[in-house]
């Protein structure tokens, strides 16, 4: 229950910081970080794969309306989210989460842990990106979006993800 | 029997994300800046009051430069208003034919209304980016009023308003299109924003008996109903003819810094009415 909370508090400060922020940072046209896919990547690696939908779904529907782009988000983080068993899978070489005492992220090894993060934000951004433009005319433009965001965002998600795990969920 | 529950139990997860993805998408091909307005205004009279705190701090440190920027423009004005009071008063000595002019009536002959705004929200790093104003329905503000910076550059015009918050669709937003031409030329072509440099638009189809060299100013047409004629959109930064050899097609560098701006003037065109009612008259088509 308690860590349910916990929870909703991480999704209630990524929704935050991304509008009021993130966004708020008017850099440049190809600095675009997603930072609240880290709610997806941060969930238990147990989570029943029909919450992990849903949840996405929520999340990505949260910033639809509040930011009022027309289901671009929902999109994104709902495929994310579908697909995370399957990236978990490919970076650890095995199913996760059938084994009950090996359902804490912070029990992958800090190399599986890295390649994990890169691969859900770089699935997530991809899908994002591609849906915006919709079109290969401006690929390379897209491509550098992707690359200059995503930097950002995985640094940002690496920190966060590893302050939630460590000082907050495991206290 | 039992194999389909099991089959669909072992599947539904699978179908549930099918359905979701299908309702997303299929909002998402049928959203137009429009209704992306709309979502955006309701959702600011809800959060409206914590992003413009968040942007009333980031306001305070653009202060000096804002103030250069207004006084510039107070002392323009204030000149412009000494050429007219001139006028006026040659107008009065020649009172034969100045005699029996309102000057309430001169008010409503004038086309343009003007009022002011703070920006409270303003992204470029979208390929739709709006931009949202502390102003709205209860200040006077409508939809398809103009958008332009103290300095007089084009921003945008207004889509969506709330009661107290209302929405832009600036020259940043892959959907904005209006007409421009070259300063003192009357050929005129198509603006639209294609997506890649906050500091750049394109003009198309502008007749290749166009005077146009680079440097030249471009400005609006009085062809849009949104913006007076004149507005200055930006400067030709380069230009090429096209594969048919019938029109050119410009890129043109922004006058308004859309990354930095802060406060802006909106302009109600007062016969936009009129004339759009006329122009949908049914009478038209017959």
């Amino acid at each position: 229950m308690q860590k349910n909370i916990l929870y909703a508090g991480a999704f209630l400060t990524l929704v935050l910081l991304q509008i009021f922020l993130i966004d708020n940072i008017s850099l440049s046209v190809y600095f675009h970080p997603l930072i609240y896919v880290a709610f997806i990547i941060l969930l238990p690696l147990d989570t029943k794969p029909i919450w992990m939908v849903l949840l996405s779904a929520l999340l990505g529907l949260t910033i639809d309306v509040m930011t009022g782009m027309g289901g671009l988000n929902i999109i994104a983080t709902t495929a994310t989210g579908f697909l995370r068993p399957f990236v978990l899978k490919m970076v650890t070489g095995h199913a996760m989460g059938t084994d009950a005492s090996d359902t804490s992220l912070h029990r992958l090894p800090e190399k599986n842990f890295q390649w994990y993060i890169i691969a859900m934000v770089v699935l997530h951004s991809g899908i994002y990106f591609m849906m915006e433009s919709l079109s290969l005319m401006h690929i390379l433009h897209t491509l550098l979006r992707l690359i200059v965001s995503d930097i950002a965002t995985v640094m940002f998600i690496y920190y966060f993800v590893k302050l939630f795990i460590e000082k907050i969920l495991n206290r | 029997m039992y194999k389909l529950i099991e089959f669909l139990r072992r599947i539904y997860v699978v179908l549930l994300f099918i359905a979701i993805e299908a309702i997303a998408l299929n909002y998402y091909a049928h959203s137009s800046y429009y209704t992306q307005a709309k979502i955006l205004s309701r959702a600011h009279s809800i959060a409206g009051g914590l992003q413009s705190s968040i942007f009333g701090v980031k306001h305070y440190f653009t202060l000096r430069g804002e103030n250069e920027i207004l006084s510039q423009r107070v002392a323009e004005l204030e000149s412009a208003l000494a050429y007219y009071r001139e006028k006026e008063i040659d107008a009065q000595t020649d009172s034969l034919t100045m005699n029996g002019i309102d000057p309430l009536m001169l008010e409503s002959l004038s086309q343009y209304r003007y009022t002011t705004a703070r920006i409270i929200s303003n992204s470029i790093s979208r390929s739709r980016n709006f931009i949202t104003l502390n102003r709205g329905l209860m200040h006077g503000v409508m939809e398809d009023m103009a958008v332009i910076s103290p300095s007089g550059m084009m921003i945008g015009y207004v889509v969506g308003c709330s009661e107290r918050y209302s929405v832009v669709l600036p020259l940043l937003n892959v959907d904005f299109r209006t007409s421009g031409k070259i300063a003192g030329d009357e050929h005129f072509g198509s603006i639209y924003w294609s997506g890649n440099s906050p500091y750049k638009v394109e003009m198309s189809d502008l007749s290749k008996h166009a005077d146009i060299e680079v440097g030249d100013e471009v400005v609006a047409t009085g062809l849009s109903h949104f913006f007076p004629e004149g507005i200055k959109i930006g400067y030709v930064e380069s230009y090429a003819i096209n594969d048919t050899q019938t029109s050119y097609h410009v890129t043109v560098r922004l006058a308004a810094d859309m990354t930095k701006l802060n406060n802006v003037i909106l302009i109600e065109n007062v016969d936009y009415g009129e004339i759009n009612e006329l122009e949908n008259n049914p009478q038209h088509e017959n």
